[in-house]
């Protein structure tokens, strides 16, 4: 990653978050909650070349940890998010077309963001953190899902809109 | 070429996850700056998700009613007859008038059993990648406010407090996956452990196979040495299902919390039990049968007679 776009994905990420905290967190969503910063981040990442997105997956995993209502350790997030990053930027991305349809970039922000939730109760599990039970974390994440889905036209079109404006001359 | 920038990236993931692990095993060895980081967030956001509950929280019940269209529909039509009639008269903030009777409910069960309290306005909740059933209060260390203490609404429990800072507090909700709590049945001395599911119902774990517990039972906290994290005698649930299997050590059911987690407004922290355990003073009364009107007929005499 550039080091000029750096300060533009840190703001872009960190309203996101604040979004997520004081807004997005105060609905009653039917069935469970709705992440809009995985969702976002998933949609967002799957854009990026490779090493910028493993470097924005760190920054935005360190912002998320910084959850004041999360029980989990410190870098759980940073971690996950790290991971998804290159799993989606090296794996992921070398299997789609070079142009990234809506519908692409909303199948990538549903599935990406219910794996990046498992893959955190996977990690929180193996560090000890009480995991709930079957039906409660089938309930969150299918709730996630459904709502990552249905509300994809306000974020999808946000998160190609910003990608872009990240980007240096040279890179567009 | 490839290989090489495929090797770079490959080498910056690792050390990016090297990074996070290392911080994970600072956290888990209880380096306070990072614990502090959070609370330092909490600080941060607290004012402003104050103004967003004042702001929003009409509208927070919204994607929840996306199930119940048909019946939202009617309701609007009716709500919006009665709008027009309610234009000349002074028309009362629906939300103030609930969280009024909230904090009515919630004061009376605390005078009941003679907690000292403080209510506390809900200004935010836990958010999907947390996998914690949290909420956060408007009030903090300031108001007397510290770590593992009670929490309570009108119903009953609601959780206890996991952290604090100045202006804000942070409630581990009675539904969390990692919630434990001891109870006792009311009107006897059977005990067990209620654990938290994640949802509306809850496991119930009785410390003797021999329990005498059935459908219906009222929950109550035991309560904890000193008070903390539980007040005794807080009305936690109702029984639901008992299961009866031989040869088990314990005795296992399931139990409906009295308290509606989702639709929490205003809360009392319970700073001190003054008078001790209030006993079996919180049962929630059974609801009564309305009374049988009786209508006697007595035939009138007809003209001719």
């Amino acid at each position: 990653m550039e080091i000029n776009r750096l300060p533009k994905v840190l703001l872009i990420f960190l309203t996101l978050f604040l979004i997520q905290e004081v807004l997005i967190n105060q609905i009653n969503f039917l069935v469970a909650g709705f992440s809009l910063y995985l969702a976002f981040f998933m949609a967002w990442v799957i854009q990026d070349q490779r090493n910028s997105a493993v470097v924005t997956g760190f920054i935005a995993g360190l912002i998320l940890d910084l959850s004041p209502t999360l029980d989990a350790p410190f870098g759980l997030w940073t971690l996950v998010l790290t991971s998804m990053s290159y799993l989606l930027s090296s794996n992921v991305r070398a299997a789609l077309d070079a142009e990234l349809s809506p519908l692409v970039l909303l199948s990538v922000a549903v599935l990406a963001s219910s794996f990046a939730l498992a893959l955190f109760l996977l990690f929180g599990a193996i560090l000890g953190q009480e995991v709930g039970s079957a039906s409660y974390l089938f309930r969150s994440i299918s709730g996630n899902a459904l709502w990552s889905a249905l509300l994809s036209p306000l974020y999808i079109p946000l998160a190609m809109k910003l990608y872009k404006v990240t980007l240096t001359a040279r890179q567009r | 070429m490839a290989t090489r920038g495929s090797n770079r990236s490959r080498l910056l993931w690792v050390s990016l996850l090297v990074t996070s692990l290392f911080i994970i095993t600072l956290d888990l060895r209880g380096v306070s700056l990072l614990s502090s980081l959070r609370s330092g967030t909490q600080s941060v956001l607290a004012p402003v998700e104050r103004l967003a509950t004042r702001v929003f929280s009409p509208f927070g019940d919204f994607f929840s009613e996306v199930g119940n269209l048909g019946r939202s529909k009617e309701k609007i039509d009716k709500l919006e007859k009665e709008n027009q009639e309610l234009k000349s008269q002074v028309i009362f903030n629906e939300n103030t008038l609930a969280q009024l009777e909230s904090l009515k409910g919630v004061l009376d069960l605390a005078g009941k059993a003679r907690y000292k309290t403080v209510s506390a306005r809900v200004i935010s909740k836990g958010g999907t990648g947390t996998f914690s059933e949290t909420i956060v209060l408007d009030i903090g260390s300031n108001s007397g406010v510290r770590r593992d203490m009670t929490v309570i609404a009108a119903s009953g429990l609601v959780g206890v407090v996991k952290s604090t800072t100045a202006a804000s507090s942070i409630v581990l909700l009675m539904n969390d996956p990692s919630f434990r709590i001891g109870v006792r049945v009311a009107g006897k001395q059977d005990m067990g452990i209620l654990l938290g599911q994640g949802d509306k119902s809850y496991s119930l774990q009785m410390l003797s196979a021999r329990s005498a517990i059935s459908v219906g039972d009222v929950l109550l906290a035991r309560g904890s040495s000193g008070d903390r994290p539980f007040v005794p005698g807080v009305p936690v649930g109702r029984v639901s299902y008992v299961e009866n299997t031989v040869g088990q050590l314990t005795k296992e059911g399931r139990v409906n919390g009295f308290v509606d987690l989702n639709s929490l407004s205003v809360v009392s922290v319970v700073l001190s039990a003054v008078a001790g355990d209030p006993g079996d003073a919180l049962v929630p009364q059974a609801p009564r049968p309305a009374p049988t009107v009786t209508v006697f007929v007595t035939p009138s005499p007809s003209p001719e007679g």
